[in-house]
């Protein structure tokens, strides 16, 4: 048994250790691109001073979501600035942005293609299963080896887990287009491209956007964690913090990370509940 | 003496040719096996696995005819329908619209069929609920090259003939069950296809807005001189729209007629139980029912006259109004046949006069 267990272990490190060589470049790009991506977003925020983004969110989150939320997360956010947390909490939301962005741009297609094609669906859920279940800072080791420390790696470790929720549910909305408006489509003469984008696709808005919801949340969740490669952000702040036994520090940004979650959380839910407005009955 | 559907003179507008339609993996040899007639219904299911939706359906339907197919629940009849825009493909058989055969057309020719030249109203109207009823109507004619505007009127017009032009910008959920219908029957007109397919339109509606509708449809359906097919389970409906009814049982057609030969002439007992409730009163014509002049003795001058073609009722009245023992029945200006109180009592009791 041994001997295959190192035969494995092996084969895994050679494999790492020849990517890294041959696709230098290959990673390198990728770092390029993730970095600066990271840093537009981040600039842009970090350009907006802390009580003109709070304000944006009293204002957007009083009409769109409700006065005690609006007031709770102004409060919130208001705190995370009093703390002195304000530039890591924008990279945090930095880092879940552009992460979830880049997921989605995979997932929605994807999940389009799997819902329609039930052979592809059986080794999708396979895949994703398995990027399900693998504990997710484990994708932050090869990263480190082949991105290096910093948002580079946080980034792809959590595109790659904020993918599968928004797949999933994608496909699972395009499969449940009621029988009879398959039939009306075909009956009235559609192509099956036209079927999809104007009578499956719009029945599936609600599942997918709630995918859109699980992925911000999970991808979230990753960002937190990718705190131990660097990533900047409340992720490296508790990670430093618990490294450094500061409690105080800990529960500081323990609180910030709560406060963002739940702003972005209600937000997106908000998103969904607006996109299937129109489908009034 | 019963006079048949006038279809001289009318061009087929679509047609069925021994139409057969298995579900089940051995298709073939259970087609097979059907058509040698060496297996019933329940053998094919024993024997090949396969069910028996359609079996060896045959019949036409001429230009501007309403044609109705009624049956009770498995007879096939929804099965069937969707045969003639191809939602459905025949184990064995031929379907022939506007002369050609549906299932040798490329895919192209089949959506312009499908957009062009046939609409579609289904039993749970199938509107979209996140598109406004003008937008909903617009479907069928999005894949053809019109402009916006045109779209527009075309749309508004079609709601105009249902008596909806009003509502164009609301949306599914704001209207009833009767009005969504209405906005189903616009979308099915909206691009003025030359045939309908009507899947049980009204069977979800409630009675009198169901009777309403099928007045309207009816109206509307012989002013704009289309071709439709029209499923039913309610004999009462066909009646009401038909001018000829096949009915269905367990995927074969039993009897194809006009609604009076259906009710007075049914083909066998299951026919027969079928049209035992319905009012024969606006049914029977005087010329089924009238004895030959010669046969009557009794001078014809003096009685009340009415037409070939009046029905029971008519003659009733005249009868009752007039106290007369006999009416003459006239077709242009000649008197061609006596109708005697015994001939009226016989008509609405349901038996021959011959």
């Amino acid at each position: 048994m041994l001997e295959v267990t190192d035969a494995f272990d092996l084969v895994v490190n050679d494999g790492l250790m020849w990517i890294n060589d041959n696709a230098t470049t290959l990673f390198d790009s990728l770092r390029a691109v993730l970095d600066g991506l990271f840093n537009v977003i981040d600039g842009l925020l970090a350009a907006t001073p802390y009580w003109a983004f709070i304000l944006l969110v009293l204002v957007v989150g009083w009409v769109a979501v409700g006065r005690i939320f609006a007031v709770a997360a102004a409060a919130g956010l208001w705190l995370c600035q009093a703390m002195g947390l304000w530039s890591e909490t924008m990279s945090t939301l930095t880092l879940v942005l552009s992460s979830t962005f880049i997921a989605l741009l995979i997932a929605i297609p994807g999940g389009i293609i799997v819902g329609l094609a039930a052979g592809f669906s059986k080794a999708s859920d396979v895949v994703l299963d398995f990027i399900q279940t693998m504990p997710a800072y484990i994708y932050l080791l090869p990263g480190i080896a082949l991105l290096g420390y910093g948002p580079a790696t946080a980034m792809c470790a959590t595109t790659i887990v904020a993918i599968p929720p928004a797949m999933r549910l994608t496909a699972h909305g395009i499969r449940m287009t009621p029988t009879q408006f398959r039939e009306l489509g075909a009956a009235v003469g559609l192509t099956p491209l036209q079927v999809l984008f104007k009578i499956r696709i719009p029945f599936a808005f609600p599942s997918i956007l709630a995918g859109v919801n699980q992925s911000l949340m999970l991808g979230f969740g990753m960002v937190v964690i990718a705190g131990i490669v660097g990533s900047g952000g409340l992720g490296q702040t508790v990670y430093d913090a618990v490294r450094t036994l500061q409690i105080d520090k800990s529960i500081n940004a323990g609180i910030a990370i709560v406060v963002l979650s739940i702003v972005l959380d209600r937000f997106s839910q908000r998103l969904g509940t607006l996109g299937s407005g129109g489908a009034r009955g | 003496m019963m006079k048949l559907a006038d279809t001289t003179g009318r061009s087929k507008a679509v047609e069925c040719r021994s139409v057969w339609k298995f579900f089940g993996e051995n298709g073939l040899a259970a087609v097979e096996a059907a058509k040698k007639g060496t297996h019933d219904k329940d053998q094919i299911l024993k024997d090949f696995g396969c069910v028996v939706a359609v079996a060896d359906a045959s019949f036409e339907v001429s230009e501007g005819e309403t044609f109705c197919i009624m049956g009770l629940s498995g007879s096939g009849k929804s099965t069937l329908i969707r045969h003639f825009n191809r939602l459905i493909e025949p184990s064995a058989g031929e379907v022939i619209v506007r002369g050609e055969d549906v299932c040798k057309l490329p895919s192209a020719d089949l959506r312009a069929l499908r957009s062009k030249h046939m609409g579609m109203v289904f039993q749970h109207v199938a509107l979209l609920p996140y598109r406004t009823v003008l937008q909903n109507v617009s479907l069928p004619l999005e894949i053809q090259q019109l402009s916006k505007s045109q779209r527009t009127d075309t749309c508004q017009s079609a709601l105009e003939k249902v008596g909806l032009k009003n509502w164009a910008d609301r949306y599914p959920s704001e209207l009833s069950g009767g009005m969504q219908q209405r906005v189903g029957i616009a979308r099915a007109l909206a691009a003025n296809p030359e045939i309908l397919l009507m899947d049980e339109p009204f069977s979800a509606l409630d009675p009198l807005i169901r009777k309403q509708l099928q007045i309207e449809f009816k109206q509307l359906s012989t002013q704009l001189n289309k071709t439709s097919i029209f499923i039913t389970h309610d004999l009462e409906e066909a009646i009401r729209i038909g001018d000829r009814i096949a009915i269905m049982k367990e995927g074969r057609i039993v009897q194809i007629g006009t609604p009076e030969e259906i009710v007075l002439r049914p083909a066998d007992e299951y026919v027969a139980d079928f049209v035992e409730g319905i009012s024969r009163l606006h049914l029977v014509k005087a010329h089924s029912i009238m004895s030959k002049r010669d046969a009557v003795g009794g001078d014809a001058t003096g009685l009340p006259t009415a037409d070939v073609d009046d029905d029971l009722q008519t003659l009733i009245d005249l009868a009752l109004k007039f106290g007369a023992e006999r009416i003459a029945i006239k077709d242009e200006d000649s008197v061609v046949g006596v109708v005697t109180r015994e001939n009226l009592l016989k008509a609405v009791r349901g038996i021959d006069v011959d």
